[in-house]
């Protein structure tokens, strides 16, 4: 599929005289963990590749290149509550990487447009969270950060000025891993309402526990709502999920012993608020349940964790807030701050920060964060934190 | 005696008659031409903080049904190449796009004072539209040279149940053309919190064209100089061009 992919459209995209252009990143950061402190980075490099043979056709492309220094093999268990003073090794290494991440063809007809290959696709209204993004995790640091793509045939139904209907089919190695998502989008007054359906393979916690390969099934029944009332921007985003289990004798008799919840269906919601003061202070605020998270401290398991750390899961737990706050205060100078609160063991971060754009093109950013919650907590296990980046975009 | 007084005091309700009548003739036909059905242009935006600083992008920007709808993109700098806004019914409705996480954000009407790129210029003023006529109540306040042309002064003072996006503006339009040429925008306590100049104004297809405009923020002491390279009204947008859909494109 990868070799294909690059046959049809690396010619394509040479014969449609492209655009280059990208970015340079390099970030530098220390983490304090109870009494280890940690320092790292990567130098990165993103070149974009975008090319327009005609008004109906765009072909797209990228490669990063990532270099990670410092420390770059880590040890899971020194960021799991009670296990980083265990002895136990689970070891993971940051390798080196050079990733075509996206390649893509996108067809424009009259209502329709067709795109296929790899691509990024980020469904949802929620800023910290999207429940009903079922393609990408994102940093709960830097929620804006760009996501990685995704093998995909998407098609995009223009049903008017502001409706349209979207279809998605994304595959990988596992053909049990296919998404099947159809989203419908409209305008309602002010407000823009979408409703959307998936069925895909997932690897739900008990799977992931008892490395277990076969996917259960889960379909997510979910929508968004975007708009504003008494003049502030509010939004909402909802999942509601049931999961098929897999039906085998082992692992049926496996999961008399899983400690943890198993539940035949689940919600996930999000509620967003934001304003802009006279004084262009930007305040943005988000509260996010998770179902499928874990309701109380002492309920938490090493898989819940190892099963969150993998991305598999929204969160680790069930109630989340987060606070962005952003002030342009000088010159190219604006100065933030994020907080992410856990309600459930009460733990939470904090993390204020610099973004400086020195010249044209080129930004400097300083974030500083420090937890709070005791050790046995999802962020109290973390002490503090120092992130430099410097980006440089051509 | 008393019948002179009669006569004066229909005189001057009659002058302040035709005098409202003629403000909001002015500001009929400076609505008229500032809003032609289409257009399409390619221009450049630069931003003179107060020390100095400067940054320059460049856009291409489309409008249509008389300014009701806009999409303007970013094409440079690379940071911000892509980046998109969609606005419509008259800017009350904003959507931008950001090409590096492939998401749409729908902006609430508290945005709409928001800064566009960091210039001078909020979401607001890029929308065009009839927002003078319906916002504003138009008051004439005599003749005066403005930008080396003598011109209408009118003063618009904003209905407050129509949400107006200043409380009060004053407008230059050129007696010749009525191609306005200045506008001062003043807040609630009645300070000139900025002021818009229109220059080198060209017809262009049978519209009065400024091909600049600075737009300088007072309090702040920046400006946002916005330069025309190409402009068309001959543009026609095709189906369901103002849509979500093409601002991602």
């Amino acid at each position: 599929m990868k070799t294909l992919r690059i046959l049809v459209l690396l010619p394509c995209l040479i014969w449609a005289q492209p655009e280059f252009f990208g970015y340079f990143e390099s970030e530098a950061d220390v983490m304090q963990l109870g009494s280890n402190r940690y320092s790292y980075g990567y130098n990165k490099l993103r070149l974009d590749v975008e090319a327009r043979p005609n008004d109906h056709v765009l072909i797209g492309a990228n490669i990063s290149a990532q270099k990670y220094w410092g420390k770059t093999n880590w040890n899971v268990f020194d960021f799991i509550p009670g296990y980083e003073s265990s002895g136990m090794t689970m070891s993971f290494d940051l390798p080196d990487t050079l990733l075509l991440d996206n390649m893509y063809m996108k067809l424009s007809f009259p209502i329709l447009d067709l795109t296929l290959g790899r691509q990024q696709i980020s469904p949802g209204v929620g800023y910290a969270w999207n429940p009903t993004d079922i393609y990408n995790t994102k940093s709960l640091m830097d929620p804006s950060y760009e996501q990685t793509g995704v093998n995909a045939i998407r098609a995009l139904l223009q049903l008017g000025d502001r409706s349209s209907f979207n279809a998605i089919i994304s595959t990988d190695e596992n053909p049990g891993n296919t998404i099947k998502q159809l989203q419908l989008k409209s305008g309602i007054g002010r407000f823009d309402v979408s409703l959307s359906a998936a069925k895909f393979g997932w690897k739900t916690a008990r799977a992931y526990a008892y490395n277990y390969d076969e996917l259960d099934q889960r379909t997510l029944l979910g929508g968004s709502i975007v708009g504003e009332i008494a003049g502030l921007g509010l939004w909402g985003e909802f999942g509601y999920n049931e999961v098929d289990y897999v039906d085998d004798p082992i692992f049926w008799a496996a999961s008399f012993v899983y400690p943890g919840q198993m539940p035949d269906s689940f919600s996930e919601y999000l509620i967003g608020v934001d304003h802009t003061f006279d004084n262009s202070l930007y305040t943005l605020c988000e509260y996010f349940h998770n179902g499928y998270g874990v309701a109380k401290k002492n309920e938490v398991f090493l898989s819940d964790y190892l099963y969150t750390l993998a991305g598999e899961s929204h969160s680790l737990m069930q109630d989340y807030g987060f606070l962005y706050l952003m002030h342009p205060t000088f010159d190219y100078v604006s100065l933030s701050t994020l907080a992410i609160a856990n309600f459930n063991d009460k733990s939470g971060t904090i993390a204020p920060q610099l973004d400086w754009n020195a010249f044209e093109d080129t930004d400097i950013s300083v974030q500083v964060s420090w937890s709070w919650g005791t050790d046995d907590t999802e962020f109290g296990i973390q002490d503090w934190g120092l992130r430099l980046r410097l980006r440089s975009n051509f | 005696m008393i019948n002179k007084t009669i006569l004066a005091l229909i005189v001057c309700v009659s002058t302040a008659y035709s005098q409202d009548e003629l403000a909001v003739k002015i500001i009929k036909t400076v609505t008229e031409i500032m809003s032609p059905e289409n257009m399409k242009s390619i221009g450049t935006q630069t931003i003179t903080t107060s020390s100095g600083k400067q940054r320059t992008f460049e856009f291409e920007s489309y409008t249509g049904g008389k300014g009701e709808s806009s999409l303007t993109r970013y094409t440079k700098p690379a940071s911000i190449r892509g980046q998109a806004f969609l606005t419509l019914n008259n800017a009350n409705d904003i959507w931008t796009y950001f090409p590096r996480t492939k998401r749409v954000r729908k902006l609430a009407s508290h945005a709409k004072k928001q800064k566009v790129q960091g210039s001078d210029f909020t979401y607001e003023d890029m929308g065009g539209g009839d927002v003078f006529l319906k916002k504003f109540i138009p008051k004439y306040l005599g003749e005066e040279n403005k930008n080396e042309a003598l011109c209408w002064k009118v003063e618009l003072i904003g209905i407050q149940e129509e949400e107006p996006p200043y409380p009060r503006i004053i407008m230059w339009a050129r007696k010749s053309d009525y191609a306005p040429v200045y506008l001062d925008y003043y807040d609630e306590s009645g300070f000139n919190m900025k002021s818009l100049s229109l220059e080198d104004i060209k017809d262009v297809e049978g519209y009065p064209t400024a091909m600049k405009m600075i737009m300088t923020d007072h309090k702040e002491r920046s400006s946002t100089s916005m330069e025309t390279l190409e402009v068309t009204y001959k543009w026609e947008p095709p189906k369901d061009f103002f849509s979500e859909r093409n601002l991602q494109k």
